[in-house]
């Protein structure tokens, strides 16, 4: 990245980012927008972003249009940011909703959202495979997330006691090898 | 009163649960608002996220659909802040100091460990959408046929959850 952006330019493209990134996969709009057209930023800086998005506790689009807007503009982008892709968002899914809770559906309706329902559980399955490809490239991370789904999903365990659990082998599985004392005395 | 606020406080805690993206939340999201505190029915809670598939943004907006549903506008805004302004400030805290974090030796520890969890979540997240959403045959020919047009064809998914909705209005 050559100069800082400002704080509005980065609202502004992440507003349009956001309204235009409908449906799975959303943080492939980001890149398009960011990387590929206005080349604000390399590929490698977008990953890491994008990494620590998924790492962090949170939803990763929020998360990444978080770490997105303050390597691009500071904090004041960082936030900017974050409210320029959930604003939109919240005000059209709440006209959504009152529309859905107040009028009643009809039958019409009714089954449409039922087809809808059932194409969305297509769209994030191949978003969790696609997600999954790159990150189970080891026995151990494949172990880890089979447990944690079958835990969670048909188990009906706690979540967060999973996730301590889970996060507990799974850190001790990828352990640090221990540095040799010598280590920090060689040129 | 204090139903708003519990359910605020629902949703802040989840968000903190959302290891790997909002989809690995759905589980226990499902069970809170669902089976225990009854804010929405199992079918609005499977609605109000296809509906937030469909709306620009987070798909974990999903939170304003209940806030909405169980107090109106102000539960609704409520909602969204309790799901996104603690993990915002714990991303901000972390995005600040990442350079320096990064190159610590257990943050790549912590980064394979946590991030087949996530996928072992959002698994799970699929599971407990596809137990409301898919109830027969053809509710479970939809979302394979959805499946397989987005994993083999290069196109958008708005216009198959559109098809979809389509399918289910000429077939249910």
């Amino acid at each position: 990245m050559a100069e800082p952006i400002s704080v509005a330019r980065v609202v502004r493209s992440f507003a349009l980012t956001g309204i235009l990134s409908v449906g799975g996969g959303r943080a492939a709009f980001f890149y398009d927008a960011l990387v590929t057209r206005r080349r604000w930023m390399r590929v490698d800086e977008f990953l890491q972003d994008f990494t620590l998005a998924q790492l962090l506790p949170g939803a990763t689009f929020s998360n990444l249009s978080i770490t997105l807007g303050h390597r691009l503009a500071g904090l004041g982008g960082a936030f900017g940011g974050l409210l320029a892709v959930i604003v939109p968002g919240g005000v059209i899914l709440v006209l959504l909703a009152a529309f859905y809770l107040a009028r009643g559906l009809t039958p019409d309706v009714v089954t449409s959202m039922h087809g809808m329902s059932a194409a969305v559980v297509g769209l994030v399955g191949v978003t969790t495979v696609r997600m999954a490809r790159p990150a189970l490239v080891s026995v151990r991370a494949f172990a880890i997330a089979v447990v944690t789904f079958v835990a969670v999903g048909p188990l009906r365990l706690n979540t967060p006691a999973v996730i301590v659990v889970m996060t507990a082998i799974g850190l001790w599985l990828h352990r640090p090898a221990s540095a040799p004392p010598s280590q920090a005395a060689r040129p | 009163m204090s139903d708003l606020l519990l359910m605020t406080w629902t949703f802040l805690w989840l968000s903190l649960l959302c290891v790997g993206g909002g989809l690995g939340v759905i589980p226990e999201m499902q069970r809170q608002v669902v089976t225990r505190h009854a804010w929405v029915s199992a079918r609005e809670f499977v609605d109000g996220y296809t509906l937030a598939q469909l709306t620009p943004g987070p798909t974990m907006l999903v939170v304003a659909f209940v806030g909405y549903r169980a107090h109106g506008l102000l539960g609704a805004i409520l909602a969204t802040v309790a799901m996104f302004l603690p993990t915002s400030l714990i991303v901000v805290l972390v995005t600040a100091q990442w350079q320096r974090l990064r190159a610590h030796r257990w943050a790549a520890a912590a980064e394979r460990a946590l991030l087949p969890i996530g996928i072992g979540l959002s698994a799970a997240g699929v599971y407990t959408l596809a137990r409301t959403a898919l109830h027969d045959v053809v509710t479970i020919a939809v979302a394979l046929g959805a499946g397989l047009l987005l994993y083999h064809g290069r196109i958008s998914a708005i216009l198959v959850v559109a098809l979809g909705g389509v399918a289910g209005w000429l077939l249910l």
